[in-house]
């Protein structure tokens, strides 16, 4: 390689392996369309350790943002790496998530390596550097181009054990992972939606052609380490002691409190509709719903999204919206 | 001859007397006219000299000169016509001095010596009489318009023989002087103002609606399309109270100089509602033209300026708001003078949450956060500071709309009662800023909120608690706490409560 080349990878520590190397991703290695080489900032994923793949939507629902999150972060504590593509929605969430419980995360980018795209996400590619990788077959430099990202999808799909789709549009590019994870002989998990949610049918239809459907996040990484074959670690892994959920919160609110958390899911939901929802449930008006909403809202019982919307309150842990 | 009519003309907001001088000399015959004038105040001479003619009234072959003085100041407008005909036939002995004197003439003359009425009598009026004339002599159709100033004797004619024969006749000058009541109707112009009773659902834009109503306070209203915010919007004059008499004078004054005054709607009674379309430019919003024109910002004065698809608007158009939302009124430079219109409105802005309009509903919404942060960024932080009330109004459901056992028993909130708890808190606000120049709680300063929304020692603990958790400003703190004065007011509390700024906090809006 060029020694000018060379030299600027040095300085934006900035590592190269190529398909000869030895610690060129055995994983990688097996599929047809390996890349001749590799460019990578931090990490490679250790050749040791599980990894999944958690992709989805990039404009996603509350919900699968709260899903996203909460399994993120039990797969991360499981010891289990997290392989996505750093973008907005899904991607970015799950990985932020699994570096906030102390996990490793790798991104596979369809650009250059030392580029962040979306430039929403630099506190995330910044943290990556750190306490995992940043990784790309296209040289230093190279745009973001949005045909790239098909491509790269082979490689998530690759340098992972099993893919999980969170939340997936009829049509939507995540399709392009789960085809690749399939041709490769990867087991693929799809999250279930609501029928009437458009961004869950592509996972439901996923379900419907063989995809294992994602229950809880305690009984999938069960299941995914049964599935690799470690008895062992099957057997040790317990059940989480709390629910996800803010549960134990519930002793603090008053009667018209829970009414108001009861008819509150991940959605966003605007004041009309929870006075509406409400309105068989208990006697409120107005000021008063606004009142309480409020007040929750700054004890971290609920979220105001949006500023006039309210959803059920989740953890945030500095991922992009 | 030289003879003078005393006449009037508005500039800018300002109107002011103007003698119109005619001099009649012999010499080569002409007609000229001087005095800073504008097109139309020029052609004037053309339909002078015809009216006349169909009049029966034969001018001799003189020299006319015609002044109108103050002669720095540009005339526009087509009032002169009638004084400058009358002032001709003054100048030739026709009309006797005396008689003229101290009369204020104004009117557009037809071809055929028809008077027609023209824009800003009212101010012209009220500065003639405060001028001390004895008496005006106005185009009929200006007539309703001018019967609102007291205290000066106003007498109408239809054409300009009539006027020639009033002025003519000392007698009839006297007898002529018009009866108010004769134009005054009873009833007074009204309009239909659609009622809040129609509203199916979205009680919480009510509500913040009431509540921005009585402290007018500015407002923006989000939603998916065909939510019902313009069906808000459009109510909210429904519970302000209407105009008072000095209200009225001053918006009817903006009115008379746009000529929108007319014999259907001679006065203002009602606080106007003003929805420029969001293709107006800079200058409908804000007025102006080379004889600037008061703009829909001023239109709106004392009432409703509603801006729908607000993002929509050009950048251009929004950041001119800045000037009047913090001033109430907007200054035009023009290259020889600066004019001033009132614009104290309450701004009423609805937006999309989003290009497609429908997040944060995933189901409909695919737009990216860039696309959604883009959309939202056209309205200016500085414009967005300025609007103390951000609601959001959400599509209803089929069940709702067509109604179903779950709301029979609830009535729609009807906007006569609101009203009553708008005047209530207006009643409090009256007396708390009485011997101030502060009118309602939205126009507290900064300096003095800690005087008029002083909190105790639980509600100042409520605050830090929402100051940390929500990573308020200095200023989104001092919104809150001008609109939970207001609500307080609405409540007939004198001091705010925790409940009071809970409900505050609700508005403060995510956009």
């Amino acid at each position: 390689m060029n020694s000018k080349i060379t030299s600027q990878l040095i300085k934006r520590e900035i590592n190269y392996i190529t398909r000869d190397d030895e610690e060129y991703p055995r994983r990688l290695r097996d599929i047809n369309s390996a890349p001749k080489q590799l460019y990578y900032i931090g990490n490679l994923p250790d050749q040791n350790m599980l990894s999944v793949a958690i992709v989805g939507a990039r404009n996603c629902s509350g919900y699968g943002r709260q899903m996203a999150r909460e399994f993120a972060r039990e797969i991360a504590q499981a010891g289990i790496q997290v392989i996505s593509g750093m973008a907005d929605g899904i991607d970015g969430i799950a990985q932020m998530s699994a570096l906030s419980v102390g996990g490793k995360s790798y991104a596979v980018l369809g650009g250059g390596v030392d580029i962040c795209y979306p430039t929403g996400n630099m506190r995330l590619y910044e943290r990556l550097m750190d306490e995992g990788g940043l990784i790309s077959e296209f040289p230093v430099g190279s745009p973001t181009l949005g045909r790239n990202f098909a491509i790269r999808n082979r490689i998530i799909s690759a340098l992972s054990d099993a893919v999980l789709v969170i939340e997936a549009r009829e049509k939507s590019g995540t399709l392009i992972t789960v085809t690749y994870a399939l041709e490769q002989g990867k087991d693929v998990y799809a999250l279930p939606g609501r029928v009437t949610d458009s961004l869950s049918l592509g996972c439901n239809k996923l379900i419907a052609d063989g995809a294992i459907p994602l229950i809880r996040p305690y009984d999938f990484v069960r299941d995914f380490l049964d599935n690799m074959g470690n008895k062992e670690r099957t057997d040790n892994y317990k059940a989480p002691t709390t629910n996800p959920g803010n549960d134990n919160i519930h002793e603090f609110m008053t009667s018209k409190q829970r009414a108001i958390v009861s008819v509150l899911d991940y959605n966003p939901k605007s004041v009309s509709e929870i006075l509406y929802d409400l309105s068989d449930k208990t006697d409120i008006e107005i000021p008063e719903l606004l009142e309480n909403l409020t007040h929750m809202t700054i004890r971290h019982m609920i979220d105001c999204v949006d500023g006039n919307n309210y959803c059920i309150h989740a953890e945030n842990d500095g991922a992009s919206r | 001859m030289y003879s003078s009519v005393c006449s009037g003309a508005v500039n800018g907001m300002a109107s002011y007397i103007a003698s119109v001088e005619v001099d009649v000399s012999r010499g080569l015959p002409g007609f000229d006219m001087v005095g800073k004038l504008s097109n139309e105040v020029k052609e004037a001479k053309e339909r002078i000299k015809v009216a006349l003619k169909n009049c029966g009234i034969d001018i001799p072959p003189v020299k006319i000169t015609v002044n109108i003085s103050p002669a720095d100041i540009s005339k526009s407008g087509v009032g002169f016509d009638l004084p400058i005909a009358m002032g001709i036939l003054t100048s030739l002995g026709q009309i006797p001095k005396e008689n003229i004197e101290d009369i204020l003439i104004i009117g557009e003359l037809g071809l055929m010596g028809d008077v027609k009425p023209v824009s800003g009598v009212l101010p012209i009026v009220i500065k003639a009489k405060e001028e001390g004339k004895r008496g005006c002599i106005l185009p009929v159709g200006n007539i309703k318009e001018a019967s609102y100033v007291k205290g000066i004797d106003v007498i109408p004619v239809t054409d300009m023989c009539e006027a020639v024969s009033i002025l003519q006749n000392r007698e009839l000058l006297r007898t002529m002087v018009c009866e108010m009541s004769d134009y005054v109707s009873d009833d007074k112009y009204s309009e239909d103002i659609p009622d809040y009773s129609d509203v199916v659902g979205q009680e919480s834009c009510i509500r913040a609606a009431t509540v921005a109503a009585a402290g007018f306070h500015h407002m923006l209203i989000t939603g998916p399309p065909g939510a019902g915010k313009t069906m808000i919007a459009k109510r909210i004059r429904s519970i302000m109270q209407p105009l008072d008499e000095a209200e009225s004078l001053e918006v009817s004054t903006i009115y008379s100089i746009s000529g929108m005054l007319n014999e259907e709607r001679p006065y203002i009674t009602v606080r106007p509602f003003i929805q420029p379309h969001h293709t107006a430019t800079r200058v409908t919003l804000a007025g102006g033209g080379m004889y600037p024109r008061p703009g829909a910002m001023s239109l709106a004065h004392k009432g409703v300026l509603f801006l729908d698809e607000f993002p929509e608007f050009s950048r251009e158009c929004i950041e001119v708001l800045r000037e009047p939302l913090e001033e109430k009124k907007i200054q035009l430079s023009r290259g020889k003078a600066t004019y001033t219109y009132p614009a104290d409105f309450m701004l009423v802005a609805a937006a999309n949450p989003c290009p497609c309009g429908h997040y944060p509903d995933r189901n409909q919404c695919n737009c990216s956060d860039g696309m959604i942060a883009r959309y939202r960024s056209r309205i200016s932080g500085p414009v967005k500071d300025r609007i103390d009330i951000i609601v959001s109004a959400s599509r209803i459901d089929a069940d709702r709309m067509i109604g179903s056992k779950r709301n029979e028993n609830k009535r729609n909130i009807s906007s006569e009662i609101l009203r009553e708890d708008v005047r209530r808190a207006l009643n409090k606000q009256q007396t708390r800023y009485s011997g101030t120049n502060i009118r309602y709680n939205s126009e507290i300063p900064s300096g003095h909120i800690d005087e008029y929304c002083a909190l105790m020692g639980e509600e100042k603990e409520y605050m830090k608690d929402v100051y940390d958790a929500m990573e308020l400003t200095a200023r989104s703190y001092h919104k809150i706490l001008k609109v939970a004065r207001t609500i307080a007011d609405l409540d007939d509390d004198d001091e705010i409560r925790i409940k009071h700024l809970a409900e505050a906090v609700s508005y403060r809006g995510g956009l």
